[in-house]
């Protein structure tokens, strides 16, 4: 039961902690502090047991995403929410391409090197069994 | 119901921190105390977590002082208290708030006369 409840704290701070990138590390752990004391100390002056009673604390806080603008809003900084996963996605699309390079290169390299070995073989062979095949008919 | 919004979000803007430093100008209040007074108030508080980044920008301007404080009853509570630059941004806002209020209430026409 007491997990529970926890959980939903845990989960509230953790989606404000995601949307306060950019904030200076120590306002942003200011921030979170008082969150939890705020909820901590509800909990214990007004004796909230249930779950229930516990989201009505957090819905009276504000949503995550109102919490942290307000908290961008003071601080003159905005929330950018894409650059983690669009670096990450633009990093794999280098990679992508750097990978899908150096194979073409590869192929290019092994294709030319076989090229080159089945030059000086290629005509040796040919030159010895042709005329046996060839010459039959 | 968005344009309403707007003009209490404009309006709250540069005078909620007054109402703010004149919360504890008495006395030292804690967040909840403080978060709670101004839920009461209607248009004042969109959500009561909102005060917390205002609190947190008042003390490091310098107008509020924090300490956490022991309590009988639950976890340590985060007292706020007004610093000398706080009481003179606040007598500076009243001053500058009654002028700005006669002026708009005179061309607006929500004055008393009106």
């Amino acid at each position: 039961m007491k997990t529970r409840e926890n959980d939903v704290v845990a989960e509230y701070l953790r989606e404000v902690d995601q949307r306060l990138a950019g904030l200076p590390v120590l306002q942003r752990r200011e921030l979170l502090n008082d969150l939890a004391a705020h909820i901590a100390a509800e909990q214990a002056e007004r004796n909230l047991a249930s779950e229930g009673e516990i989201i009505e604390v957090l819905e009276r806080l504000g949503s995550p995403e109102v919490v942290a603008a307000a908290a961008h809003e003071e601080n003159g900084t905005r929330f950018t929410p894409p650059p983690p996963a669009a670096n990450r996605n633009k990093l794999w699309l280098i990679v992508g391409i750097v990978a899908a390079v150096v194979l073409v290169l590869v192929t290019c390299g092994f294709l030319a090197f076989a090229g080159a070995d089945s030059s000086i073989e290629g005509p040796a062979q040919p030159a010895v069994t042709a005329p046996e095949t060839l010459s039959p008919s | 119901m968005a344009e309403a919004s707007q003009l209490a979000t404009s309006l709250r803007r540069g005078t909620l921190e007054f109402c703010v430093l004149a919360m504890v100008e008495t006395e030292d209040r804690y967040g909840n105390e403080l978060v709670r007074r101004l839920g009461e108030e209607p248009g004042v508080a969109v959500g009561e977590g909102t005060i917390y980044p205002l609190l947190s920008r008042l003390r490091r301007s310098g107008w509020l002082e924090s300490k956490w404080v022991e309590s009988p009853s639950g976890p340590p509570r985060r007292y706020y208290g007004l610093t000398p630059g706080g009481r003179s941004a606040l007598d500076h806002f009243r001053t500058e708030w009654v002028q700005f209020r006669q002026t708009v209430d005179r061309l607006v026409g929500t004055g008393e006369a009106a």
